[in-house]
């Protein structure tokens, strides 16, 4: 058995410088002591540091001859094993030895000298994951620099720099602020969609809340719930906490809890605005009069135990020129200047019945709906029309033409009245005998007398059908004109009775008009049938109220709106939420409150 | 003189000896213990109070990042997590005390998480494409991470030690240098083929694979393991040479393996940090474009 000992050099000049020789023993020693079978001049390296020893099978024990470990394959061990065919390295300071196996059976053992490792801490720093990844620091400042400069600084100088675009509610103009749609916080409601792409429409001023003007500037039509002064004396005195509250946000620019903001705030996302709350409205309403003492408004919080009477609006004496208000309490008497006996109309057994069973349109006694007729969007009742709605009894027809139909007398002014009453004077009439004239036809009474002499017969036929009796007195109420001459009085009905609240007739419908309205009982149109608060009780009590089969629970904004003029609140359906009220009427000097239901009698 | 030191003595005595217990003692503690779990209590009562105070309070028409409670919530998540990233600059001030930097850690993970919920409710659960939402989805990222980072903390280094098998790094290296000078030595007699094979897997960086290999562990280019399926299908003219190349690409395969188990333990403590410092700096950056452009915009 020998070891083969190959030792590599390398002289000053790198030259490799190989030498070999041959220990033919089964054992060796290696150390920095001369005597050793291998001697390395290293201090490093103990005097005798290992042992090398030859086992049955072939395999090579190494053993550390003092306490100081060697180096195995790169672990530091004091004994080992180590076969010469797979091989292995032992590192004794700087030398190197590695063990191999040679074809013929002997052990080679190759030394060389390793030069100490520079920059080894180098190499150590690849285990961080560090050595793989873009530095913390510039990760850090690319993330920061890019948010800041998107998302903060372009907004933010575009807005300084360029001048801001126009508010469109059409959404055709986009703003000039860049990247400002990052900056939204919320959906804008429903109604302000389109100004979702054009912030500064509403945001004017940097660092200043939206301000009333700018809102009013498209809601130009909107109208003050009361006059600012008298709002803010009517409101309570702020909580503790909320005056704090208004103190911070009306010292950074915001406008008061009166201000627009307060109550419509915006960015809540893709909603509708919500109509106020009992609450909301009872703050002020429950003790106004406390604290505005001149108001005309009672106190009100709660539809069901504190609302005052409907003081609805009516015409309180013949031809009166403005329509007031009282109270239903009062039993006030209505003076539309028309006579209407609802029961006789009402009573199913009575003539008005009789006579509309015997009428093809009817066919059976009279209905609400027979004369009065909801508007198209089935919220009110339109105006009672003569011709439409009362002529088919109430005839005023007043011969034959000549084409072999009807004619009649126009109804509403009187002007036209006088002349279908002259025309019937002198309407083509038959011959007394076919092809021949006789003597006598201009003298009085004839018909020529009738055509060329004075208009008495006209005249006569005018005067009675406005005076008692007349065809005309069967509704309406007579009087003398300024010269003296027959006349009517004019009809005077209010458009709406209920003008500072909304009643949807639509939403009723299940009832019959009868358990409101008690038209079956009234006999004189004096009675104003106007459904009082306690009918109304009978099934809506206020917001707190427990829902039931019968029983709603009815907010202030079912029946009331906050900004005026507006409609009534609807809940459902395409906006506007609040339905405008009717425009109003083009002639006549009837303010649009006033209306009549039919047409002055007279110009 | 013998009485004054007597008094001096217990004086000082079983004050310095509780006070030492007491060092001993929390030298021991880990951070997320500290104090018997001072901040996490602390953290808890934070969370409820929000929480309760959220569902007390009654906010019109829906909960805002906007209204009174909101700008509370939205101040101290502000307040917060400018502490906590201050966490960074405190580490590196190395000073005794009471503010220990174990207990700012604790109040870090704690507070950090209870950053949570009051981040959630500032937002009143309204989630957009904004610089807002950035911001909050930005704090959850650095949360998450930071969350496993402690997870990392806590379990990983015994792995890493058990990996290890009581060599350092240097002497991985090391052991992986001494198969190469063998390899090298061995591969002599080989042909052109197989030579190449063991060039290629000698030539490769130890080191060598991106951050997913790293952290998988995965390293399908790895021209040692090449080497030795090479070897396996090019007949050789001297089958013993190539049996010792084999053998010897074996162990650095499996030197390889430890090396790049430290790879993989390493890479899953730290990657954390990589996500929750830039991410921090980058919340830092959208929390001020949040502020600012609220208010701007007000």
């Amino acid at each position: 058995m020998a070891f083969l000992i190959r030792t590599i050099d390398f002289t000053a000049a790198g030259r490799e410088l190989i030498r070999e020789r041959t220990l033919d023993q089964d054992s060796l020693t290696i150390g920095r002591a001369a005597e050793c079978d291998i001697h390395l001049p290293d201090l490093a390296v103990e005097q005798r540091h290992v042992a090398l020893t030859r086992q049955a099978d072939g395999t090579l024990a190494a053993r550390a001859l003092g306490t100081l470990e060697f180096g195995l394959d790169g672990r530091m061990l004091t004994e080992a094993r180590i076969d010469p065919r797979t091989g292995g390295e032992i590192a004794l300071g700087a030398a190197r030895l590695a063990i191999s196996r040679e074809s013929d059976g002997r052990v080679l053992i190759t030394i060389r000298q390793v030069a100490a490792e520079e920059g080894k801490g180098d190499v150590l720093r690849s285990f961080a994951l560090a050595s793989v990844l873009p530095s913390k620091r510039a990760m850090s400042w690319i993330f920061a620099g890019a948010i800041l400069l998107l998302l903060l600084a372009v907004p933010v100088t575009s807005h300084l720099v360029r001048s801001p675009a126009k508010p469109d509610p059409e959404g055709m103009t986009p703003g000039q602020v860049l990247f400002d749609r990052a900056w939204i916080s919320g959906d804008l409601s429903v109604r302000h969609q389109s100004l979702a792409n054009n912030c500064e429409s509403c945001h004017v001023k940097a660092f200043e809340s939206v301000q009333d003007e700018t809102c009013i500037a498209c809601h130009e039509e909107t109208g003050d719930h009361a006059k600012m002064p008298r709002l803010a004396q009517g409101m309570p005195p702020l909580s503790a906490g909320d005056a704090l509250q208004w103190r911070i946000a009306t010292s950074l620019g915001k406008e008061g809890p009166l201000g627009c903001v307060a109550c419509h705030s915006e960015h809540e996302g893709a909603v509708r605005q919500q109509p106020a709350s009992e609450a909301f409205c009872a703050d002020c309403h429950r003790d106004l009069k406390t604290r505005l003492t001149d108001t005309a408004l009672a106190n009100a919080h709660d539809f069901g135990k504190a609302h005052p009477q409907f003081r609805p609006l009516y015409f309180a004496s013949f031809g009166a020129a403005r329509p007031v208000r009282a109270s239903l309490d009062t039993r006030p008497l209505e003076r539309s200047g028309l006579k209407f006996p609802h029961d006789v109309h009402m009573n199913p057994r009575g003539g008005a019945a009789r006579m509309a069973v015997s009428l093809a349109q009817y066919g059976k006694p009279l209905e609400c709906s027979d004369c009065h007729s909801l508007t198209a969007d089935r919220i009110g009742f339109g105006e009672v029309e003569m011709e439409e709605d009362c002529e088919a009894c109430h005839s005023l027809v007043s011969g034959r033409t000549a084409a072999g139909g009807f004619a009649k007398l126009r109804h509403g002014d009187i002007k036209h009245l006088a002349e279908d009453l002259a025309r019937i004077g002198t309407g083509r009439r038959p011959a007394l005998a076919p092809g021949r004239s006789r003597p006598g036809q201009l003298g009085s009474g004839g018909g020529y007398a009738a055509d060329f002499g004075r208009p008495v017969r006209a005249y006569i036929g005018l005067s009675n059908a406005l005076s008692e009796g007349g065809i005309c007195t069967e509704c309406h109420l007579p009087t003398r004109g300024r010269t003296g001459q027959a006349d009517l009085i004019p009809v005077n009905l209010p458009d709406r009775f209920l003008t500072r609240g909304y009643f949807n007739h639509e939403a009723h419908k299940q009832e019959k008009c009868t358990s409101c309205h008690a038209a079956t009982t009234s006999k004189l149109a004096s009675d104003l049938l106007i459904p009082d608060l306690a009918s109304c009780r009978e099934c809506h009590r206020g917001a707190s109220a427990a829902k039931t089969k019968k029983i709603v629970p009815s907010e202030c904004a079912m029946c009331h709106a906050y900004h005026l003029p507006a409609g009534q609140w609807q809940p459902k359906g395409k906006a506007p939420h609040y339905r405008p009220l009717p425009p109003p009427p083009e002639s006549g000097k009837a303010s649009s409150v006033v209306a009549a239901l039919a047409r002055p009698a007279r110009k | 003189m013998a009485s004054a030191a007597k008094q001096r003595r217990a004086q000082a005595g079983p004050g310095r000896f509780s006070q030492d217990e007491r060092r001993r003692d929390s030298d021991h503690v880990s951070f997320l213990k500290h104090r018997r779990f001072r901040w996490l209590w602390i953290a808890l009562g934070l969370s409820a109070a929000a929480i309760i105070g959220y569902a007390l309070i009654d906010q019109e028409p829906r909960p805002n990042g906007g209204s009174w409670y909101g700008y509370t919530l939205g101040t101290i998540g502000l307040a917060l997590i400018v502490w906590l990233s201050l966490l960074g600059v405190r580490k590196r001030r190395i000073t005794p005390g009471a503010w220990s930097l174990k207990a700012w850690t604790s109040a870090h993970v704690y507070l950090g998480l209870a950053l949570i919920v009051i981040g959630t409710l500032h937002t009143g659960f309204q989630i957009g494409w904004n610089v807002h939402t950035l911001a909050y989805v930005l704090m959850l990222l650095v949360i998450a991470s930071g969350i496993y980072g402690v997870i990392a903390y806590a379990t990983l280094p015994p792995a890493l030690s058990a990996n290890r098998r009581e060599m350092t790094r240097a002497q991985m290296l090391e052991a992986l240098g001494a198969i190469d000078r063998q390899l090298e030595a061995a591969a002599q007699p080989l042909g052109r083929a197989e030579a190449d094979l063991v060039i290629a897997a000698l030539g490769q960086d130890p080191f060598a694979g991106g951050p997913l290999a790293r952290l998988t562990g995965r390293y399908p280019f790895c021209a040692t393991a090449r080497a030795l399926k090479g070897l396996d299908q090019v007949g050789s003219a001297d089958p013993g040479a190539a049996e010792r190349v084999r053998a010897l690409l074996e162990k650095r395969r499996e030197q390889l393996a430890q090396i790049r188990g430290a790879l993989r333990i390493r890479a899953l403590l730290e990657i954390w940090l990589f996500v929750h410092v830039p991410l921090t700096i980058a919340l830092l950056a959208a929390l001020t474009a949040h502020v600012i452009s609220v208010f701007y915009y007000w």
